[in-house]
């Protein structure tokens, strides 16, 4: 008994170690992936895995509150203030966070901006699509006197250029351009260049300096202002990103929502398989399942209803489900072919059966939820093989015992046959489901059509090279830009216009719509759009899709939304039994 | 005492063969059968549902994961086993019996090829590594091979330079190679990345089923050889060629009909596997292997892996069955 409170004393010892661990533990949130954000350049940003993990390393001037759906001021101090000049230009004029600093303790300046709007725009970088989707940012004023304050220039008047000047990753220049060097060309100028001058040794060097670093692999060469650092990257294996111990957003009081960084550990597993990843989630491998299917989330939830242990959340989302055609092939050049082909697509019933019934069909690529901008007139894309066949024949297609043939200009040359190659991600049942469809629905029509499961490291390489004549995929938009330029605009062919459709107006219209501020006008262009983009066919929307997010029950704070990715991972916290709340 | 009565070997016999007669005419005339429902033709209002005998539509079997009937997709996986995997059993079987009969009757020493032939062979295996001096050393031998086969009629030490090829140990030598690597990390290795055209497919099938059938040929046509009616056949005066062809070859090929069933259930369960793994074939092919894939995303879809389980437990067996009655 004399050693009795010795006994006492290690057990409350040990007991409060495993409370340490076991708060330690809950201050690291575990997410699955799909698939390998692939690379993490803030230039090139390939997939939504590469935007969630850039967020974490980098800030932005602005930055999406997930609780409220509205842009809040994260780098920069407050939202910024908009002055129309003339009839076509507006002034953004922006003052960033006096407590913004680098992890070296720099102040984070407008010429860091500066030097960020000039790299996405600068020739020799794979910043194809940053520079598309920048290009109305004519050009960046400097205050000398006030080095926090800078007002861009940019064409057009658009209300949203309150949130589109403030959407990106702020890069430090003493990174990349110790020298300053960039700082003697213009933002027009760099905008101007589709190539590298073959004698300007400048740009030469920062192109060299940044292929150098190779910040796609090596993002711990390019570092940010985020609260995350990436501490290890296991290719198609997990991503870890560890908080930093001191971030220049601590001493905000109040913090605002957009600069909160809630778990100390934030690790990626990349799952592909669903079943795998629901049942880690079960067994508390994984604390956060987002975009699950229809059928595993219904799975999920009836095999959790005992014990419980998750919550499942469901929202509507601004991801659209959609298929393309390759305008360049020789078949599918003429849009009447391209329409009857749409119409062999199924969309209630591919609703109805890949999302049991959730989802919102739609005429186009503006969500039906915007309803001042979408055009209502418009009739949604249905089943009607009758019709396909008959636009197949308007479009000189003539049906034969081998199928359908149509004869070319001269006519003794050999008649072209209708065959198709339809290209897909092989990761996702739905749209194996929808190849099926259209196949079964095309094959009854007697159009033979190959399918083309695809890896989803290889399906935008093979989307890129025109290696399709048909593909099922997903793009995401959101509710405050319209701005088509990456998907339709023969600026971004082939990077990310896959179809390679455009016409000089369908061109114009995209640029009207993306710097026409006036709603009224606005609303008339964007209805155009939509009607040219349903004539013309290069796409064929079929319905937007709902996120379904599962997560650990005691994991709070992950504010699901339709925006992607869906969760907020950096505001998370566990909701421990004993009532404490975890954090950083 | 005894309280059960084993089946007799003919009756299960019987049975394995009508089970196997079954599977061919399912496969043989899957396009043919009045099926309710057209194959590979998804029906988006029942998506993943066990059998349904009472309600319509009646998915007998039920469906797959993309609403497909699966009776439909098991009768044409059946086509499967019948326009790949039997016919590579039969080029299996046909490559093993010529190897393992040639590498059995000849042995090292029993071949003996001309000056001419060495040259050819030796230009063909040049051009085919791609050795330094390519198409043009090759030509040169080729060339050699020409003036060889020319000369050895005219040249007496032409026409009797001769050496014998050494066909057991290039046959043991091929076997062992093929044995280091396991079969399905060869199959999957050489089919990964795009589907394989039918044609393709069936060669690479073959290609790694020949070793069993051509070690069985060769060790009976090892006894067969020494046989008095092989030496009668000599003794007549028949070449060696025609001796081997029409008189060791037919008796040496006796295993194979033990072996040709159970490379058939080989090659069935390694093609399930390719469609199971979604390798080799494109995802519009019926296999019974991919129906069994299925279950990885749907794994409460017991149907999937009783039906095409079912179906591919009940083929195997067969085989083995008529295999053991064939010994």
């Amino acid at each position: 008994m004399k050693y009795a409170w010795i006994i006492l004393l290690l057990a409350i010892g040990g007991c409060m170690c495993s409370s340490v661990d076991k708060h330690q533990n809950h201050s690291i949130v575990r997410v699955r992936w799909v698939r390998d954000p692939e690379n993490l350049s803030p230039l090139v940003q390939p997939n939504q895995n590469a935007v969630e993990a850039l967020g974490l390393l980098h800030c932005s001037l602005l930055q999406l509150d997930f609780a409220t759906g509205e842009h809040m001021p994260s780098l920069a101090d407050s939202l910024p203030r908009l002055r129309l000049i003339g009839d076509s230009l507006t002034e953004v004029q922006y003052q960033l966070r006096q407590e913004a600093t680098w992890d070296n303790g720099r102040p984070v300046l407008a010429s860091d901006v500066a030097f960020t709007l000039k790299l996405y725009q600068c020739p020799g970088l794979p910043n194809e699509k940053a520079k598309a989707q920048l290009s109305f940012i004519r050009a960046v004023k400097l205050y000398p006197a006030y080095p926090r304050r800078f007002t861009l220039v940019c064409r057009g008047q658009v209300p949203g250029f309150s949130y589109e000047t403030g959407d990106f990753p702020i890069l430090p220049e003493a990174a990349l351009d110790a020298k300053h060097t960039l700082r003697s060309y213009s933002l027009a100028q760099l905008a101007r260049l589709s190539s590298l001058p073959p004698r300007d040794t400048t740009l030469t060097a920062l192109v060299s300096r940044y292929q150098h670093a190779d910040p796609s692999h090596h993002p711990e060469r390019l570092p940010g202002c985020g609260a995350y650092r990436l501490v290890a990257w296991d290719i198609d294996r997990f991503l870890t990103f560890v908080r930093k111990p001191h971030w220049w957003a601590d001493t905000l009081r109040p913090a605002p929502f957009v600069l909160q960084a809630k778990p100390r550990q934030l690790t990626y597993v990349i799952i592909s398989d669903e079943n795998t990843a629901a049942l880690a989630l079960r067994r508390h491998e994984l604390d956060v399942l987002p975009q699950l299917s229809a059928r595993a989330f219904r799975r999920l939830r009836a095999a959790d209803s005992t014990d419980q242990e998750l919550s499942f959340y469901s929202i509507p989302s601004y991801e659209l489900l959609m298929a393309g055609f390759n305008t360049r092939r020789p078949m599918l050049r003429d849009s009447l072919t391209r329409q009857a082909l749409g119409q062999l697509f199924d969309p209630a019933q591919l609703q109805r059966a890949t999302q049991l019934g959730q989802g919102l069909r739609t005429v186009g690529l503006v969500h039906p939820h915007n309803w001042r901008y979408y055009n209502d007139s418009l009739p949604l894309p249905a089943y009607t093989p009758r019709r396909a066949a008959a636009l197949l024949r308007q479009a000189g297609w003539q049906r034969r015992l081998a199928g359908w043939v149509q004869t070319k200009n001269p006519p003794q040359a050999a008649p072209q046959a209708l065959t198709l190659r339809m290209r897909y991600r092989a990761d996702d049942p739905t749209f194996a489901t929808i190849a099926l469809q259209f196949r079964a629905a095309a094959a009854a029509l007697g159009i033979p059509v190959a399918l083309l499961p695809t890896e989803s490291s290889s399906f935008t390489k093979a989307l890129r090279e025109g290696d399709f004549d048909l593909y099922v995929r997903k793009v995401s938009s959101t509710p405050f830009t319209f701005d088509f330029t990456t998907l339709l605009h023969s600026r971004t062919i082939p990077e990310s216009n896959f179809t390679k459709f455009s016409t000089p107006t369908t061109d114009r219209l995209i640029e009207d719509i993306a710097t026409t501020g006036a709603p009224a006008q606005r609303r008339q262009l964007l209805r155009r759009f939509q009607a040219i983009v349903q004539a013309q066919a290069p796409l064929v929307p079929l319905f937007f899709l709902p996120y379904r997010l599962a997560a650990d029950r005691e994991l709070q704070h992950l504010y699901p939304s339709g925006y992607k990715p869906g969760y907020y991972a950096a505001a998370a916290t566990w909701n421990l039994a004993t009532g404490t709340v975890a954090a950083h | 005492m005894t309280f059960t009565s084993r089946p007799r070997p003919a009756a299960l016999r019987r049975l394995a063969i009508g089970w196997l007669v079954m599977v061919g005419a399912a496969g043989l005339l899957a396009p043919w059968l009045p099926l309710p429902f057209a194959v590979g033709v998804p029906d988006l209002l029942h998506l993943a549902e066990p059998p349904a005998w009472t309600t319509a539509p009646r998915h007998w079997l039920g469906t797959d994961l993309f609403g497909r009937d699966v009776l439909t997709e098991l009768l044409f996986g059946a086509r499967q086993v019948v326009v790949l995997s039997l016919p590579a059993t039969a080029l299996a079987a046909l490559a093993g019996a010529l190897a393992g009969g040639s590498a059995g009757f000849w042995g090292n020493r029993g071949c003996r090829l001309p000056l001419a032939a060495w040259l050819l062979g030796l230009a063909g295996a040049w051009w085919l590594a791609v050795l330094p001096g390519g198409g043009h050393a090759a030509a040169g031998l080729l060339g050699a091979a020409a003036l060889a086969g020319w000369a050895a009629p005219r040249l007496p030490w032409v026409s009797r330079a001769q050496w014998p090829l050494p066909l057991d140990s290039l046959f043991q030598a091929a076997i062992t190679l093929l044995g280091a690597v396991p079969r399905l990390v060869l199959v999957l290795t050489l089919a990964a990345g795009p589907p394989l055209p039918m044609g393709q497919l069936l060669l690479l099938l073959g290609a790694v089923a020949w070793p069993e059938p051509a070690r069985q040929v060769r060790a009976q046509m090892l006894q067969v050889r020494t046989l008095p009616f092989v030496e009668a056949a000599r003794a007549v005066g028949l070449s060696p060629t025609q001796v081997w062809l029409r008189h060791a070859l037919p008796h040496a090929c006796r295993p194979l009909r033990a072996v040709v069933p159970l490379s058939l259930a080989g090659l069935i369960g390694l093609e399930t596997t390719l469609a199971f793994l979604g390798v080799g074939r494109p995802p519009d092919v019926a296999s019974w292997g991919q129906l069994l894939g299925m279950v990885r995303q749907e794994p409460s879809a017991w149907w999937l892996v009783a039906s095409a389980g079912g179906a591919l437990l009940l083929t195997l067996l067969a085989l083995q069955q008529v295999a053991r009655s064939n010994r």
